[in-house]
Formats: C-alpha cells, structure tokens, sequence
C-alpha cells in the first residue's frame, strides 16, 4: 500500500497522461478515497500542463475555417431564434415527415434489393460451379480420347482380333500399346442376358495361373464400345490372350463362363 | 457568481473572457467570434503541433469551437480560467484524432471525449494576459535539459505513456520517469520565480 508521500510522485505524469495503466488506476483508487492534499496536487498539476500548450508556436488557421465556423453558428443561432411550435399544427414540418416517408420506402427497396442480389448471386455461384464440373469432365474425356487415339495411330501398338464363339457373329479388335494401355472396340455387339455384363480377362502366359480380371463393357443400344483400359493388370510380354466373357451384374474375380470373345497377344 | 469566478486576485477585474463568455451564454454570435479571434492561434497551434497535418487540424479546431458554442454552460466556471480549459479540450480531441490515426484504440480515462473538467489556477497564480503567459512558458521550456524537454513533449504533444516513450527513446523507464517529473517540477518552479 503506497503512502501520499509515493503517490506525489506520480501526480505530474498523472495530469500529463503519461501514466501507464496500472500506476494510474492505483493513483485514482487512492485518489477515490478523498485524500484532499492530493486532490489539490492533482489541480496544481493539471494547471502545470495546461500551461504547455504555450510552449506551441500560435498560427493563424485559415480564413476559410472562420467562415464556416460562423456561417454554422450563425446558422444555429438563427434556428434557435425561431419559434417550434405552429398553432393547431405538428411542431414536426410536413417535409420532414415526406423526408421520413422517403427515406422508409428507400430502406425497403434496399432491402429488397440486397436480397435480390443475393440470390442472383447465389444462382451464379451455383452455375459457375456446374460449368467448372462439365469443364473438368470433358477434360477428362478429352483426356482419355487423346490417349485412345494414341494407341490406336500409335504404329508400335499391337492388333489383337477377337473373334468370337459364334463365326457368324460380330469381331472385336484390340491395340495395346506397351506404355499407354489397351484399346477394345466392337460393333453390333448382342447385348448380354438380363442382369449380366461382358467382362475383359487378361489370359497370363505362365502356367496354370489364372485369368486376370478387368474392366466391364457396355455396348450402347447399337451394340457399340470403345473401351480403354489404361492399366493393364499384366504387361502384354505376360499375356498370353485377351478374352471376354459374360458374367453376372457387377462383374466376377474369375470367369463363370466361357469366353464370348478371345484373341491371343503376338 | 458568475462573474466572480473570472477575477482574481485584490484587483478583482473582470477579464475580457468572461464577459465574452457570459455574452455567449445569451447565445450572442459577435461573443463567439470574439472569442475565436483571441483564441483560435492558439489552439489552432496547439492543434497542428500535435496533428502535424492542417486540413485534419482545422477540423479539430472546428470541433473545439463548435462544442464551446453548444456547450458553454457546461463549462464549470467557478473552477478556474478559460484558456487552460479550452487547451486541456483541443489537446484531447487532437490526441484521440492521433490515437484514431494510428490505429492504436485505447483511450484513456484522463483524456475523454466529453468536455474536461476546469483547470483551477493555483494559489500562486496571478491573472497575467494571454500574451505574457505565452512569453514566460516559453522563455522556461528551453531551461529544460533536452532529454526533459523531448520527453514532457513526447507525452503533452504526441500523448505517449511512459513505457511508450522509455521504448521511444530507448531509455530505462525510470529515467524517463525521472526527466518527466524533474522536467514538470522545475517549469513550476520556474513559473512560481516570474509571478
């Protein structure tokens, strides 16, 4: 607990306001208790530092700002000289009641603005969202269909036929690439039995090991496909023959039936 | 009453602030212009040595004399002199213009933003014309050591605290304790000599 004596001190910085928090708060809970010698240090003290404001050189401000210093007291002045109440009628003018009017039917179209923006906003957010996923998939089919297009211009891709179980029937074609993948096209193509699919089997040349499950072909209604398959399960140096096969809906890990459709890798 | 609290000493003169301000009291404007044209160097000096800036400056005085037209019978004029107090509101308003400035948003208790109390004249103090007064604070500033003068400067004129101004001038922050009151204490003294 400081006595006045520590208090006095302070009191100079006090009245300069260069105290620091807790030293001020301190000084005024002393301050707070009434001590009057200190009350009186503290006056003596403010009117020390009032007098620095001499130790600024005086400069004349402009003209200007005495006109509009005046020109807004003369004019509040006169306001004040004018009598506020009219006999039998608002003491509120009808202007500013218009002004009010205004101003409320400004405040609810700039609401009903605001809100319209907001969902014209919202709506473009939506349609910029949409427009970048259709970009970002037709780049990827762009994509793809650059890669197809490799494999089968490529001259080092290998032919493979397909032909099927049925010699009257439609033949597949076949092109790998060593690098870039597997492209299988066919045409007119039967569809498979009701909730059954075609599947690609990659045939390995080591014995006895089994047949490589890949990707599912759907022909479009015309029995068309192209299918590319980019990452073979085994190189074309293993495979022995590519076949195809119908399997039961969602595919199978190894092949229920017999190929519909098989050709050997040269 | 009134007019009691604007003499001073056996004289018991009425100073010309008083009846300007009795005047403005009546919401007389010739008063108020009158009571710029005194003034209005002064603080407008004040003003620009804290802001350092004119346009902003002018806004601040504008500000001071528009609050002394509204408010004037909030001045507590039994309390002490007119021109301290109209100092002590032009020195806050420009200080909270700074601090607003530079971001910094702190205020402090001792510089509010309504008018501030009056600054009492001391027992010592005789009513000396604004001219004089000026002289005598000035002739005593450069008494001051210079490490006392920049710091009471730092504090009056830029509102910095202790701590602020020990990291301003990167001193120990008792000695910028020790310049500031020495400092204060020997203008005293000094203003105590020539009265």
């Amino acid at each position: 607990m400081k006595n006045c004596g520590q208090f006095r001190d302070l009191i100079e910085a006090y009245a300069l306001g260069a105290l620091d928090p807790e030293e001020r708060a301190a000084l005024e809970a002393h301050l707070s208790t009434g001590c009057a010698d200190c009350a009186k240090v503290v006056e003596e003290a403010r009117w020390l530092v009032s007098q620095l404001a001499y130790a600024a050189p005086e400069v004349a401000p402009s003209d200007m700002l005495k006109g509009r210093l005046m020109q807004t007291v003369r004019g509040e002045a006169q306001s004040e000289a004018k009598p506020h109440v009219i006999r039998g009628k608002s003491t509120i003018p009808l202007w500013v009641w218009a002004g009010i009017a205004a101003l409320l039917l400004f405040s609810i179209y700039s609401t009903w603005n605001m809100r319209r923006l907001q969902d014209e906003i919202r709506q473009a957010n939506e349609r910029a969202a949409t427009l970048l996923q259709e970009r970002q998939k037709t780049e990827q089919q762009l994509a793809l269909a650059k890669r197809e297009a490799m494999i089968l211009m490529d001259p080092t891709s290998v032919k493979i036929a397909l032909k099927g179980s049925d010699v009257q029937g439609p033949q597949l074609e076949a092109k790998w690439h060593s690098e870039w993948g597997v492209v299988i096209m066919g045409e007119n193509i039967p569809m498979p039995s009701p909730h059954h699919v075609l599947q690609l089997w990659f045939i390995p040349k080591k014995a006895g090991a089994m047949p490589m499950p890949s990707m599912m072909i759907r022909p479009d209604a015309n029995g068309k496909f192209v299918l590319l398959v980019s990452n073979p399960p085994e190189s074309m140096d293993a495979t022995k023959a590519l076949a195809i096969s119908e399997e039961p809906e969602g595919g199978s890990p190894w092949p229920n039936n017999p190929p519909r459709y098989s050709g050997g890798v040269s | 009453m009134f007019l009691a609290a604007f003499t001073s000493g056996s004289a018991r003169e009425v100073s010309p602030d008083a009846t300007l301000l009795l005047r403005l009291l009546q919401r007389d404007v010739s008063a108020f212009e009158q009571l710029y044209d005194r003034h209005s160097r002064l603080v407008y000096g004040l003003v620009l040595r804290i802001l350092q800036q004119a346009p902003t400056s002018e806004e601040v005085v504008q500000d001071v004399f528009l609050q002394l037209w509204r408010n004037a019978d909030q001045y507590d004029s039994s309390r002490g002199p007119f021109v301290p107090w109209l100092c002590t509101m032009a020195r806050n308003r420009a200080l909270d213009h700074l601090r607003l400035k530079s971001e910094r948003q702190r205020r402090r208790e001792d510089l509010p933003d309504e008018l501030p109390s009056a600054v009492v004249a001391p027992d010592y103090e005789k009513i000396l014309d604004e001219k004089r007064r000026a002289e005598r604070v000035r002739a005593l500033m450069p008494s001051l050591s210079p490490q006392q003068k920049k710091a009471i400067e730092l504090a009056y004129f830029e509102g910095l605290s202790h701590s602020e101004i020990a990291a301003a001038l990167k001193e120990p922050l008792g000695t910028v304790k020790s310049w500031i009151r020495n400092g204060l204490l020997r203008l005293k003294e000094g203003l105590q000599a020539t009265t």
